[in-house]
């Protein structure tokens, strides 16, 4: 019983830095995920582009390598001093997951229809005026599902930071195989259920308070 | 657009400039000194690096990267890396060395700069207990399945028998192979092996059968760092005041030292 203590504390400390990452990547990337949305779909097409062939190689390409590229590529390729493990880890994964939050924005923005764009001009709002008041809340709230599942997996991918050793739940739980226990490693997957069962009621809830328009 | 062609130049230039400083650096000695702690590179590795009760890192290559530490004016700092990326670890400064019981194998040699060899091991196979003493030489190991740490120097002798194996990423994983069945047998260090399996560890019914290759550990550093020098002087010396031995005692290993 003493080993089963150790082990859960031991995975709780695991815990920590895999939340810390789960919400400061989603602190950063849904802000920056709009910001993206707006230049894959800018009237200004060399953004346009370039935004789309960075979104394409960011969701194109393994986020294990882009993990490994972030924090060994700087010191590899031009001998700069590297960035702090759990920095590195949280920068790929922002950048990751705005790209694809912006695609979701962008198919939730381009799900409005046309003629609510065309009324708000009609009655001489600007542009930001028809998206923060027209748009953004019906957009919220057709994202929802989505996003939702992007959340969850954003959960589970936390663990592809052990490659640059930020030691994480999965870290913690084969540290234990050295030590002839293999159990600990499967007891991870209780935390990782916890933790999205209780992201699923938030969402639940979340998705109910935003009934409105019905 | 010309506006944007300019800028991307501009930054390609910035990057080429920034690669040509990054390589200018004084000896790696001073670069320790400088910054005062000797970052060393490990993985829980008994009895090399392992925890004691209070979570500290002990082993006989914990006490030594200590003393070496000591002996530059330094701070030790322990990290637990992934091994398959030892290499790049050192290239980009996130650690000083590698000092984990490495074998010095040829792609060890090509990939970063290693001391002088340390300590004797060698590659055992491990299989259940009641089984060991059918296999007392590599020629009678046909037929069996093995698993193996992926590159190390236990998968060379394996290749070079010729023998079926399934790679793991970790010798401990490889002894779990055994241990649930799904391997007959596992190759991994002398030295470890020693220390993880028979009366009293997690693994009581296993034991070691033939030994398959007998081969030396050293320490990596980055290639050509004056911290080579630096590690044989110490070794050196260190052998002479009856320090290395003493710790070899306590972890069971003197009869593998390599003394200098």
């Amino acid at each position: 019983m003493a080993s089963f203590w150790t082990v859960t504390l031991a995975l709780a400390e695991g815990l920590g830095a895999t939340a810390k990452l789960f919400v400061l990547t989603l602190v950063f990337a849904l802000p920056l995920g709009l910001v993206i949305c707006f230049g894959s779909t800018s009237a200004f097409a060399p953004l346009r582009w370039l935004v789309k062939t960075v979104v394409w190689i960011i969701r194109g390409s393994p986020l294990m390598l882009q993990i490994l590229i972030v924090y060994y590529g700087p010191g590899l390729l031009l001998g700069l001093p590297l960035l702090p493990r759990f920095t590195a880890a949280l920068a790929t994964f922002v950048i990751n997951y705005a790209c694809y939050f912006s695609e979701i924005y962008r198919g939730g923005i381009q799900s409005i229809p046309r003629g609510q764009y065309e009324a708000g001009q009609v009655l001489g709002m600007t542009r930001s005026q028809i998206f923060f008041r027209v748009t953004l809340l019906q957009l919220i709230k057709r994202i929802v599902p989505p996003m939702g599942n992007e959340f969850i997996t954003l959960v589970k991918d936390t663990a592809l930071v052990r490659v640059i050793s930020v030691y994480e739940i999965i870290w913690m739980g084969e540290s234990f195989i050295k030590k002839g226990m293999m159990w600990p490693l499967f007891y991870t997957a209780v935390f990782y259920l916890a933790v999205n069962g209780l992201l699923t009621l938030l969402l639940g809830w979340f998705e109910r308070k935003l009934s409105y328009f019905k | 657009m010309k506006k944007m062609l300019t800028l991307a130049l501009a930054l390609v230039m910035a990057l080429t400039l920034a690669a040509c400083g990054g390589g200018q650096s004084g000896g790696d000695v001073d670069y320790v000194k400088e910054k005062g702690t000797l970052i060393v590179g490990m993985t829980d590795f008994a009895p090399m690096d392992y925890r004691d009760e209070s979570g500290e890192w002990i082993g006989f290559d914990a006490d030594m990267a200590k003393a070496f530490a000591k002996s530059l004016g330094v701070e030790v700092q322990f990290v637990e890396i992934n091994w398959d990326n030892k290499a790049m670890e050192l290239e980009t400064k996130a650690i000083d060395a590698v000092w984990n019981g490495m074998t010095l194998t040829d792609d060890v040699k090509a990939l970063m700069g290693t001391s002088e060899p340390y300590c004797m091991n060698a590659q055992v196979v491990v299989l259940s207990a009641a089984l060991a003493d059918q296999y007392r030489s590599a020629g009678s190991l046909g037929g069996l399945s093995f698993a193996v740490e992926n590159g190390s120097a236990g998968m060379e002798a394996l290749d070079g028998l010729g023998l079926p194996y399934t790679a793991v990423d970790t010798q401990a994983k490889a002894l779990m192979e055994v241990a649930s069945g799904s391997s007959d047998a596992c190759v991994i260090d002398l030295l470890m092996a020693g220390a993880m399996i028979g009366e009293g560890t997690s693994y009581p019914d296993l034991a070691t059968a033939v030994e398959l290759e007998s081969e030396q550990y050293g320490v990596g550093f980055r290639k050509d760092s004056d911290l080579i020098k630096a590690f044989n002087d110490f070794w050196g010396s260190a052998c002479g005041d009856g320090t290395v031995m003493a710790a070899a005692e306590t972890y069971g290993i003197a009869q593998n030292i390599i003394e200098k």
